[in-house]
């Protein structure tokens, strides 16, 4: 139980984080989804339910926050948080975070949260849809993969890994 | 019916991941389509009021970036409003001077042209100004130039629409003056260090802090027109006049409006002048 609680509070704080700092440190209008590396933790220590249902907490949360689309943001994050703990392995956990495999992890969820929040988001919008969501994907993405560096090193610390391997 | 039941739960759990996703997926897609619904704009509204709540006791986060930029703006506006303001003084200090000048055009005795001094060439020995008004505008050679403080120079040169003027302080520049207490006459002189009064005799009675004026004895300049004040007398030895030092009423330094008198010398009593000074050598 305590541990459930322990994860509101993160997501909530990840939330307040995410719409209060996060938007003075966008790169050419591109911001990173704090969100995910925190599910791919979930979904590499904890499991594939676990993920899931995070994901789509953390991605409505977020949705009852914004100021449209209720759904999206728990719609992709859910899928996300779903392929993030496909990866899960009991045996692995501290090697899977400690090392560069959570970076590509973490891209990899955020390719697949980015293509369909964008894919719904940039409906309606002027000029090519295609464009306009491979070009938002890439950037969060990278952004979203580069923030996600900090928690493996601080992953490979903890657990005395090496980020490499 | 039980055992197909506890099949399909069997089926379930083994599937329980993606039969999770799918609810989960189903439930976000019926959230999609509802965006609109009114209930969901008031479950909207709430939270909105929460997370504004969380965001307040972190607004220091963003009132730490915001700051930077809120300072670059006040910076800005800052200087804009130092420019204006040095503007609305300038504006001031020209309004004073004009009305200053104003009231002056209103006592002349003769028709007045307001000129901006254009350029200032102050060598000490031949100081002299450039004034934005010539030809075109009435101004002629010898034509005495004042302001409000008293006489400024003369003009001594001029075109279609400039015009320069020899100050008072400039070697060339001759004037009769008088003392105004006293009526005593001599002639005002620059010697490149000092504004002299020259030819006053050792017995006349000349002060410190006497006024100085034009004299009717000029033909070029109006009678009465303030020139300075007696600064210092000294008695030289072996020599029949005083030193009498001047100190002028203009402010040269601070000099940039003045007035062309439309006077110039009167050609028959030049005339006249000149025939007798010949007679009499």
């Amino acid at each position: 139980m305590e541990q459930y609680f322990r994860s509101a509070l993160v997501a909530v704080l990840l939330l307040l984080i995410q719409t209060t700092f996060i938007p003075y440190v966008s790169v050419w209008g591109y911001l990173p989804d704090i969100f995910i590396p925190w599910l791919v933790y979930v979904g590499l220590r904890r499991g594939q339910v676990e993920a899931t249902v995070s994901g789509f907490a953390v991605g409505l949360l977020q949705d009852l926050v914004a100021t449209k689309f209720l759904g999206l943001a728990a719609l992709s994050k859910t899928l996300s948080s779903f392929i993030a703990g496909y990866f899960y392995n009991e045996n692995q956990i501290e090697q899977s975070l400690g090392s560069y495999r959570y970076v590509l992890i973490v891209m990899l969820s955020s390719v697949v949260h980015n293509t369909v929040y964008f894919l719904i988001f940039f409906q309606g919008v002027e000029g090519s849809l295609l464009m306009s969501v491979v070009q938002a994907s890439i950037g969060t993405t990278l952004y979203t993969g580069v923030i996600s560096v900090m928690p493996m090193f601080g992953f490979s610390q903890r657990y005395h890994t090496s980020w490499a391997q | 019916m039980r055992a197909a039941l506890e099949r399909i739960y069997d089926i379930l759990f083994a599937l329980k991941e993606y039969a999770l996703l799918s609810l989960l997926v189903i439930i976000s897609l019926v959230l999609l389509s509802l965006n609109d619904n009114a209930q969901v704009k008031s479950i909207r509204s709430v939270a909105t009021v929460v997370l504004g709540l969380g965001q307040d006791q972190l607004s220091f986060i963003s009132g730490y970036f915001g700051l930077r930029r809120e300072n670059e703006l006040l910076r800005r506006v800052n200087i804009e409003l130092a420019d204006q303001a040095n503007q609305l003084r300038e504006a001031k200090l020209e309004n004073l001077r004009l009305r200053q000048m104003v009231g002056l055009k209103d006592q002349s005795r003769y028709p007045l042209i307001a000129a901006k001094v254009v350029g200032k060439n102050l060598t000490l020995m031949r100081n002299t100004l450039t004034l934005d008004k010539g030809t075109s505008d009435g101004v002629r050679d010898h034509m005495p130039i004042v302001n409000e403080a008293g006489l400024v120079g003369v003009v001594v040169a001029s075109n279609e629409y400039y015009s320069v003027a020899n100050i008072i302080l400039n070697v060339d520049f001759r004037a009769s003056a008088k003392i105004q207490r006293t009526r005593v006459d001599g002639i005002l002189a620059w010697d490149g260090k000092s504004l002299l009064l020259k030819n006053i005799a050792k017995t006349l009675d000349v002060s410190v802090g006497d006024v100085v004026i034009t004299s009717e004895y000029s033909s070029t300049y109006p009678a009465g027109i303030r020139v300075g004040i007696v600064s210092s007398v000294h008695e030289q030895a072996g020599t029949l006049f005083k030193t009498v030092s001047i100190a002028p009423s203009v402010d040269f330094v601070k000099l940039e409006e003045v007035f062309v008198v439309t006077q110039t010398p009167d050609s028959l009593r030049l005339e006249l002048e000149q025939k007798a000074s010949r007679t009499l050598k």
